[in-house]
């Protein structure tokens, strides 16, 4: 699977203007040929990697491989107005008596208008629900995940409620209204 | 030959009023005969879009809103959002606001056990713990009273940098009497429940999961550790003042719903633990005496210094999450409950992504119910220990 990817690391090497210091995990990502670029750490010292969304299965495959074994939390966020919605996956090694255990966080940056990415439900199982979630605040499809419908909203809600630039409606009998 | 008590599949609809659906959850069950072949929760029936909410009100307007995630743990809830823009300022907390947040946490997880233990009780055909389970859990709220001013939820007392008022007189004296009439009575629960052969024959084998399922769906908490995992974010963080106490992770292996009651049954016990070291110990001790200390030796007292403060640094209103974003996390008596914050210098956070405990460990509900009879369905959805305040926000 490792060898599929490659080629896609050519696209994000124009970010040269800030340039991060890979860590453990990014390093070891690009030891093995899988493209990803190394953002900023986290404010916790968590290392944050940015994926494209084609490579987004192999690398969590090999991370799967590489131990990170939980998926303790998937979400999205919006990046602002007319930027980037984001599907971060926060992954962590789980095991007896850990007591300083092995974090990533991996972030997807996808387009507004036409948010689409794989699915990891089939890797970790946790991404069920989460993914639906996120689907349902975002409209962000998972492609793949055996289940996407909307999950906390009324099935027939229009509108992602999450984004910044949804509009509430003024009560809510205007959803009959369409 | 013709088997003749062939039967088409029958689906039947469980909730979302029933009592036994704890809260407003609706399981959607397709049977074969006794046989449940498949299950399909519907959610969101109490949805609030709380992390909605959460991006227009600054912290301390948003604290009172929390404890209605899970409304039988409102502490914890009111903990995890603290200590997301606090650790995201890097405010320090002090050893005694600490210390009492410990004290809060750890009877919050009794009662949260409590709770779970009389419905899922119920659920399996004993009534009777429901209420004994009431009647200690009203001394946790009559400490939360006089602590907080509110029972139930609604408890406000977690600010950033410390606790919103130090404890009253005489409180740690009633938490130790709470201590010392509680430990008798998780015995006396332990005598009537668990080598009762009706209570055992009922959850014994039932809704098992396996070590590597339950790490693949990302259960937490007693679920994770009733499947053999020994993951306690107590123990894996050391956040708050946890490593300076003396207790154990329990854990079992079966991963059945016998184990999870096992594990619910002993935390209670570890928090009872950690509650007398943590009234033992507190910086500062007694308020009464801390306050005496305090008049007797005036304004240069050590009395007065940080780490006896119940509040380190006072927000004001206006305080504004620094740019940056992380994922804090603690252990909940349901598992674990985290926050995804981003902040932008603003008063009101970017995201506030809440990941709860309960959310995330019903997910696997469908598949362990899968192949088990209808009669099961309760007693397995009781093992998980849902509240549907925290699962749909």
């Amino acid at each position: 699977m490792a060898e599929d990817t490659k080629n896609n690391e050519n696209t994000p090497e124009t970010e040269e203007n800030k340039p991060v210091p890979a860590g453990p995990v990014a390093s070891w990502l690009s030891e093995n040929g899988f493209a990803g670029v190394a953002l900023e750490p986290d404010n916790l010292g968590v290392e944050v990697i940015k994926l494209e969304p084609e490579v987004l299965i192999p690398i969590a495959t090999a991370l799967y491989a590489y131990g990170f074994n939980y998926l303790q939390c998937q979400g999205g966020y919006d990046a602002g107005p007319g930027k980037e919605l984001v599907s971060f996956y926060h992954l962590v090694k789980v095991g007896d008596d850990i007591t300083q255990p092995e974090e990533v966080r991996l972030k997807v940056f996808l387009p507004r208008d036409n948010p689409k990415l794989p699915s990891v439900y089939w890797i970790w199982k946790a991404a069920d629900w989460q993914e639906r979630e996120t689907y349902d605040m975002y409209g962000i499809e998972y492609e793949g995940h055996p289940n996407l419908k909307r999950l906390l909203m009324p099935e027939d809600w229009k509108g992602w409620p999450m984004r910044k630039d949804y509009i509430s409606p003024d009560f809510y009998e205007i959803q009959d209204a369409y | 030959m013709k088997i003749e008590t062939r039967t088409e599949p029958m689906v039947l609809n469980m909730g979302p009023h029933h009592p036994s659906m704890h809260g407003v959850l609706r399981l959607i069950v397709t049977l074969d005969g006794e046989d449940i072949i498949d299950c399909e929760p519907v959610i969101g029936y109490l949805h609030r879009g709380m992390e909605k909410i959460a991006e227009n009100r600054t912290n301390v307007m948003f604290v009172p809103y929390v404890s209605r995630w899970d409304y039988a743990a409102g502490m914890f809830n009111e903990a995890i959002t603290v200590n997301a823009p606090e650790k995201l300022a890097g405010i320090e907390v002090p050893k005694r606001a600490s210390y009492i947040r410990v004290i809060m946490l750890e009877l919050n997880r009794i009662a949260n056990h409590l709770l779970w233990l009389g419905p899922f009780l119920a659920d399996v055909g004993a009534q009777t713990p429901f209420f004994y389970i009431f009647r200690e859990r009203e001394m946790i709220y009559d400490l939360w009273e006089a602590a907080t001013g509110q029972r139930l939820i609604n408890n406000n007392y977690f600010r950033i940098g410390g606790v919103a008022a130090d404890l009253p007189y005489g409180w740690i004296d009633k938490c130790h009497d709470f201590c010392d009439y509680f430990m008798p009575v998780v015995d006396e629960y332990e005598r009537l429940i668990t080598n009762n052969p009706i209570f055992r024959r009922r959850v014994e084998g039932i809704g098992t999961i396996s070590r590597e399922e339950a790490i693949n769906w990302g259960l937490s908490g007693p679920m994770l550790r009733g499947s053999g995992v020994k993951w306690d974010l107590r123990r894996v963080d050391r956040y708050e003042c946890y490593d300076d106490f003396d207790w154990e992770v329990q854990w079992e292996t079966a991963g059945d719903c016998l184990a999870r009651y096992l594990v619910r049954i002993r935390e209670m016990r570890e928090s009872v633990k950690i509650l007398r070291q943590a009234l033992d110990s507190i910086p500062g001790g007694p308020f009464e005496n801390l306050e005496a200390k305090r008049m007797a030796e005036g304004p240069k007292s050590e009395w007065n210094g940080f780490d006896y403060q119940f509040s380190g640094k006072r927000i004001p209103p206006t305080f504004k999450i620094p740019a940056g974003e992380h994922y804090v996390r603690l252990e909940s008596g349901k598992g674990e409950l985290g926050v995804f914050i981003i902040g932008n210098d603003n008063v009101f956070p970017w995201r506030f992504k809440i990941r709860p405990a309960d959310f995330n460990n019903l997910q696997i509900l469908p598949h362990i119910l899968k192949g088990m009879k209808v009669a099961d369905v309760v007693a397995i959805l009781g093992s998980i220990d849902v509240i549907m305040g925290s699962v749909d926000r």
